[in-house]
């Protein structure tokens, strides 16, 4: 073995060197009176460096009790936190009202019951996490309301629309992949069916949603809608979910939802009247739910068909 | 986390202190400093609470130099340094000579090895060093029997030099 160099010899006397390197030092140390000469003197430098810095310690001092608490008070923390969500309120209400107000152009009125504006199913999913995120919002909406005074009324109707309607908030297109980065998996669409596009959205309680449309025939597009829950909501999941459902299960659909009567879709040109029932499904983590302009038992048939979209 | 940061706080904050001191050269504001990174971690959460409360630490010493430097190019001719104050006992001037030229010593390493050799006089690992300064921690030991070989020599070319009149 060659001399030890320098590093060597002060991570060696610092206890920093590993093992084996440090089994080599003492090998060659042993034979070679040179290097053991060194090791000496670099002991002695440690020794001496560290004397001089001791000269130049402050006083030593009891451990003065851990006043972090009180030194800056929690307001400024909050408002350091508050800023960003009143802005990332205000992005979610633009988009809400955009949302809302586009619907009813492309459209038309829906009427709509309050009882039947979300089903039963996702009220008792959401409802243990409601209270917080309904306080968090009312604050974050109070926020602006008192930085934007003129922007009040349509808050309030842009959380009605998040609250109320189980679509959430559709957004802009996105590409398949990054559905998959944002679902964390492949999303879950009808095989055989073109896809026409593929969007983000969002919705209460979920991390990510993904929704494809699928083109059936001519007249029918049909939503699927890939919901990955946010870990917050994962205990409530468990416990409100029906006690015979395991998240991975892939059989038939365990739970299916009520459907609800819904007014035409006036761009597909249908008939007065059809029936949009939502079923849903769970696969792997993510929630599979379709909505379309057919029979319940149509989709039924549809959401034992879905796959992962392979790329 | 307050926890945790508790027990942070009990094995870490006199060694926060510590190399606080050997940057601000003030015992109290070494001290201020040290209590303000610790509410920064509290604020902040970090996952590597002691790694990154010496990040935060050198951070604040830096600015706290500056302004110390922007300050005194305003006070110089006002008032004298304390260190060129004579008026103690000679037992504290010997105390603060010894301080003093250890200061002067470490003035005269590169600001790697000081940042180095501060830090492991404060306790942190090589590994530890190495996250900090970005250094390859193989590159550890040599900055340190750098660092050291050149404190001590500074420390002994400045023994008799100008920070003290002795007999």
């Amino acid at each position: 073995m060659s001399h030890v160099d320098d590093g060597t010899l002060h991570t060696y006397l610092d206890g920093e060197l590993a093992p084996a390197e440090a089994r080599g030092v003492d090998a060659h140390v042993a034979q070679c009176p040179a290097c053991r000469e060194r090791l000496e003197e670099e002991r002695a430098l440690i020794t001496r460096a560290g004397e001089l810095l001791a000269l130049a310690a402050p006083p030593d001092r009891e451990l003065p009790p851990f006043r972090a608490g009180d030194v800056r008070p929690p307001t400024r923390l909050w408002w350091r936190v508050r800023l960003p969500l009143a802005w990332a309120a205000t992005i979610v209400l633009a988009l809400g009202i955009g949302t809302y107000l586009g619907r009813g152009v492309e459209q038309g009125r829906r009427a709509e019951t309050p009882a039947d504006t979300a089903p039963a199913r996702l009220r008792a999913l959401e409802a243990p996490i409601r209270p917080e995120q309904a306080q968090r919002e009312s604050r974050v909406a109070a926020r602006g309301t008192a930085r934007k005074p003129a922007a009040a009324p349509v808050a309030a109707q842009g959380f009605v629309r998040l609250d109320g309607e189980r679509d959430g908030l559709k957004g802009s297109p996105i590409g398949v992949d990054t559905a998959r980065a944002l679902l964390g998996g492949d999303p879950l669409a009808v095989p055989g069916a073109p896809i026409r596009a593929v969007y983000r959205a969002r919705e209460l309680g979920y991390s990510a949603v993904v929704i494809v449309e699928q083109v059936l025939d001519s007249n029918t597009v049909i939503e699927v809608v890939n919901r990955r829950r946010s870990p917050m909501a994962l205990d409530q999941v468990v416990v409100t979910a029906a006690p015979a459902a395991r998240a991975d299960s892939v059989s038939a659909p365990e739970r299916a939802v009520p459907s609800r009567a819904r007014v035409a879709d006036s761009l597909a040109a249908a008939p007065a009247e059809r029936a949009a029932a939502r079923l849903s499904r769970r696969f792997a983590n993510l929630e599979i739910q379709i909505s379309g302009p057919v029979s319940s038992d149509s989709l039924r048939k549809l959401l034992e068909l879905v796959q992962p979209l392979k790329p | 986390m307050p926890q945790d940061l508790a027990e942070v706080y009990r094995t870490t904050y006199r060694a926060l202190v510590r190399f606080l001191y050997r940057k601000v050269w003030d015992a109290e504001r070494a001290e201020d400093l040290a209590q303000e990174a610790f509410v920064r971690a509290v604020v902040h959460k970090p996952d590597n609470a002691r790694g990154w409360l010496f990040i935060v630490a050198a951070n604040m010493a830096r600015d706290e130099a500056r302004r110390a430097a922007r300050e005194r190019r305003h006070l110089t001719l006002l008032t004298a340094e304390p260190q060129e104050s004579r008026s103690a006992t000679d037992e504290a001037l010997d105390v603060e000579s010894d301080r003093a030229r250890v200061r002067a010593a470490l003035d005269e390493l590169s600001p790697r090895d000081r940042e180095v050799l501060l830090l492991w006089d404060a306790g942190l690992s090589y590994e530890e060093i190495a996250a900090q300064t970005g250094l390859a921690r193989g590159a550890i030991g040599t900055t340190l029997s750098r660092a050291r070989r050149r404190l001590v020599q500074a420390y002994e070319a400045g023994k008799p030099g100008e920070h003290v009149a002795r007999g």
